[in-house]
């Protein structure tokens, strides 16, 4: 349910058309971690609910445990993959040589810094001083002792919402599509949509390095996307957030030089 | 100040979405519901066994830990056991499995959760004028827990927009628009959209009440006071629509905030059944008082800096009724040096002075004091004063100023 | 409960688009933020003028829901940090529109007002726009402001969204008239980080007329 603007802000915008979107950015100077590297994920933040007919999202405890569990999993898998460390913690308390009260205050300023990049960089608020400077944000030495503290060298913050259609919901899509012609599209008329981000902080400069959001969506329920709470669904969504993290641009400049 | 963003981005969930759920200000029953009538549906230890309420538990746990983990409550242990305290002397069969917490948020209001936890609004604090009161509204939420409606309100909600989907629709936009901000995550934001869902209806706000009237009664405490809290209610409403020239609005068949009045009625019917013969209620005023004087100033403050001044000075004539002080005629005149309409600066410069008269007068109207004198060319007066002020709070953040003034 | 506009409601028509602009294609399209270069510029209604020693993104005004005397800059955006030019507003405006009929209300300047009045008046804003739950001054004293006998009060306040934040204005009342830089950030990085910019562009300012 957290996001639920973002989600109505972001979803308000797919087309009639199924579609997925990402769209990352990266500071310019980014490169994937790769190797020998320690990552915090903190309390991954994962609803699922299944839409009812009249577009109410009832909560699924099973359907949540599911998803969390899958998506904790292909992140472990993903990240091992390049040859990372992961830890997932669940509570504020789990993080050893950090107070839950430390953690909260880095929680606090990233909501603030994650709301201050959709909206500058993703909902049309743009910034002119940013321009063409890639991801230019920074949790400052908050990120920093917390990275000192507790060993770690990137903190990752996720945030999937799914909703799945129910079955009743699908015969009312012809409805709900006649929502679009008074004027506006309700944001969950679609059968079932994803809204996931994902933001990267380095602890060793608390500097936001690397942000990408996926939007799945489709307009006409009953069209599928990964469904969160399977292994292959949770896997799709890791991948399509996370799989392809791409370098800043002036090391990809570098590269291309070379 | 960049007045635009600060009210895009910076409103909560709780307040928004919480005011929607909210407990208080919603229902009234065509027939009134009978006290005796109203037994608790749930035993002591409750945990679902539906899978739709598991859903809702599963989710209100995560909701809790984000609440109790929020720096928006007040900690103080001696206010939260009082509380605590009090569910647990009017919480039925519930009692001990309830958790209580204070938000300091300048409203009247207390709400409860599908999961049995409830929380507190400083504001209500305010408000409340003795430990019946405050426990008539603890009762009240309760009685929302022990007839479980959140789970009822949900299934019918559920019911209703699977019949007028594109309706609800309609209303779930409306909905999100007024109690959800964009940019403004509060961790607690997730709750807005599911505390929507859980507008009681009116027959079960009676519910509530005719429950909370019987746990009160049943507990000792004086049973009319549960209807005063109305009264008190409907008075600082209307004095608030007076300032700015409107009626105070009244409930209609289909308002979603119904009438005080009506509530007010069948809370004085609940009390006359509900008092037994011969035994003796008390309203522990005494003992709300002095648990609430620390942070009383605090209360006010919140309060009268919001400019509200119809709201402020009905509450705190109000609270004279039990005695005017120092505190109360410096906030008095704050609210009128804010107000600063015409002739105000007058009202305050009269309130300050009246203030200053009290042995428990706060450093700050003593400032305040010096200032209007100042203001009125009665310069000897206003350095005195100012002096006085220094002398009690030396290390105040704005003696810099006030020493310049002071000369 | 105040309902606020939310920026998804801005964010709709964008609903007309297909797939790719939706998630923001461009960097370069219309913005509600201008650019503020290094040099002279006038802000507010152009009664005061600053130098900024670096680029700030300067928000657009809106005709008729803005005060012409209030501008406000930002250099993360206004969630993160904000300065505001107050350029000579007059007796009896506001810093802010708002409905007569609202039962909160931001007060009004007055030229009469004392230093502690004005952070008063700020004080309210806070608690009723911003929905501050708490604010503290940390100190209000004299400081010079446009060679004018003016103040400085500095404050932080714990807003609904968790997050604290620490502010700073300089002001001073001249011919009536309230002339005032403010500058507010989130207390953790932000307010240390760009409170040198804000005392550059108060030491840059200077009264036109």
């Amino acid at each position: 349910m957290r996001k639920w603007g973002l989600a109505i802000a972001l979803a308000a915008s797919v087309s009639t058309t199924a579609c997925v979107q990402t769209k990352q950015y990266a500071d310019l100077q980014f490169t994937p971690p790769q190797g020998d590297y320690k990552l915090l994920v903190l309390r991954p933040d994962v609803t699922v609910g299944s839409l009812t007919t009249g577009g109410m999202v009832e909560p699924r405890a099973d359907w949540t445990d599911q998803a969390r569990a899958s998506i904790v999993a292909a992140l472990r898998a993903q990240q091992a993959s390049r040859g990372g460390q992961v830890t997932i913690v669940e509570h504020r308390n789990e993080v050893a040589g950090v107070t839950a009260q430390e953690l909260a205050d880095v929680e606090r300023l990233n909501a603030a810094v994650d709301d201050s990049i959709v909206v500058h960089k993703y909902l049309g608020d743009y910034l002119p001083t940013k321009r063409g400077k890639g991801l230019d944000w920074t949790l400052g030495q908050d990120a920093v002792h917390l990275g000192q503290k507790s060993g770690y060298d990137y903190a990752l913050f996720l945030h999937a919402e799914d909703e799945v259609a129910s079955g009743g919901r699908i015969a009312l899509g012809v409805l709900g599509l006649a929502g679009c012609f008074v004027g506006f599209c309700a944001p969950n008329v679609g059968g079932q949509q994803q809204l996931d981000y994902a933001s990267l902080v380095d602890l060793k400069t608390g500097e936001v390095v690397w942000f990408n959001v996926v939007l799945a969506g489709s307009q006409v329920p009953g069209i599928k996307f990964g469904d969160l709470r399977t292994p292959q669904g949770a896997t799709q969504m890791v991948e399509r957030l996370l799989g392809r993290m791409k370098p800043g641009q002036a090391i990809r400049r570098g590269r291309e030089v070379r | 100040m960049c007045m635009r963003c600060v009210e895009l981005t910076r409103r909560s969930l709780l307040v928004g979405g919480a005011a929607a759920a909210a407990s208080l200000h919603a229902g009234v029953a065509e027939a009134r519901i009978l006290p005796k009538e109203m037994v608790p549906l749930i035993g002591p230890g409750f945990k679902p066994v539906d899978r739709d309420e598991q859903g809702l538990w599963k989710e209100m746990e995560r909701a809790e830990e984000e609440i109790a983990g929020s720096n928006l409550l007040i900690q103080d242990p001696q206010l939260t056991g009082y509380l605590k305290n009090i569910i647990g002397t009017v919480g039925g069969p519930a009692a001990q499995d309830f958790r209580i917490y204070l938000a300091r948020i300048p409203d009247f209001n207390a709400m409860m959760f599908p999961s049995g936890f409830a929380v507190v609004f400083s504001g209500l604090l305010l408000r409340m004028r003795n430990e019946a009161q405050l426990a008539g509204v603890i009762a009240h939420e309760s009685g929302h827990f022990l007839r479980r409606h959140m789970i009822r309100s949900w299934r019918d909600q559920r019911r209703k927009t699977d019949l007028f989907a594109i309706g609800s629709m309609l209303a779930g936009i409306g909905g999100a628009g007024a109690g959800v901000y964009l940019g403004d995550y509060v961790q607690l934001a997730e709750l807005g959209t599911l505390l929507s869902l859980f507008q009681y209806s009116r027959e079960m706000e009676a519910e509530a009440d005719a429950m909370g009237a019987r746990l009160v009664a049943e507990a000792g405490y004086t049973p009319i006071e549960m209807s005063n809290i109305w009264q008190q209610l409907i008075g600082e409403e209307a004095a608030s629509a007076h300032y700015r020239r409107k009626n105070r609005h009244k409930g209609g068949l289909f308002d979603t905030h119904p009438s005080s009045d009506a509530r007010m009625a069948d809370l004085r019917a609940d009390a006359a059944e509900v008092t037994v013969p011969g035994r003796t209620y008390n309203d522990y005023r005494d003992r709300y008082l002095s648990t609430i004087a620390e942070i009383r100033p605090t209360l006010l403050d919140d309060q009268v800096k919001l400019n509200d001044p119809g709201a402020s000075q009905y509450l705190i004539e109000t609270l004279a009724q039990d005695g005017w002080n120092g505190l109360l005629r410096f906030y008095e005149g704050e609210v009128w040096r804010l107000r600063n309409r015409p002739g105000d600066d007058v009202r305050a410069e009269q309130s300050y002075s009246a203030a200053v008269v009290y042995p428990d007068a706060p450093a700050d109207a003593w400032r305040w004091h010096g200032i209007s004198l100042m203001k009125r060319g009665r310069i000897a007066e206003a350095k005195a004063a100012f002096a006085r002020y220094l002398t009690m709070k030396p290390d105040a953040p704005d003696a810099a100023w006030v020493r310049q003034m002071a000369g | 409960m105040k309902a606020d506009k939310t920026i998804a409601f801005l964010a709709l028509p964008l609903a007309l688009a297909g797939c790719g602009s939706s998630l923001g294609g461009s960097e370069y399209g219309f913005s509600p933020y201008a650019l503020v270069r290094v040099q002279r510029v006038s802000v507010g209604d152009g009664n005061m003028t600053v130098v900024a020693p670096r680029p700030y993104n300067r928000h657009r005004r809106i005709l008729f829901a803005d005060v012409s005397d209030v501008e406000d800059w930002t250099q993360n955006g206004p969630i993160l940090d904000g300065i505001s030019f107050v350029s000579g507003m007059k007796n009896n405006r506001e810093l802010i529109r708002q409905r007569r009929s609202a039962s909160q209300q931001v007060p009004r300047f007055r030229s009469d007002m004392t230093a502690p009045e004005i952070a008063a008046m700020l004080e309210s804003l806070y608690r009723v726009k911003g929905g501050a739950v708490d604010l503290k001054t940390l100190s209000l004293k004299p400081r010079p402001f446009l060679a004018a006998n003016g103040f400085q009060w500095d404050y932080e306040h714990l807003d609904q969204d968790e997050l604290w934040r620490r502010g700073r204005a300089v002001g001073a009342v001249i011919d009536g008239k309230l002339y005032m830089i403010l500058f507010d950030a989130a207390r953790s990085h932000y307010y240390d980080a760009l409170l040198p910019d804000f005392e550059a562009i108060v030491a840059s300012a200077e009264r036109r007329g």
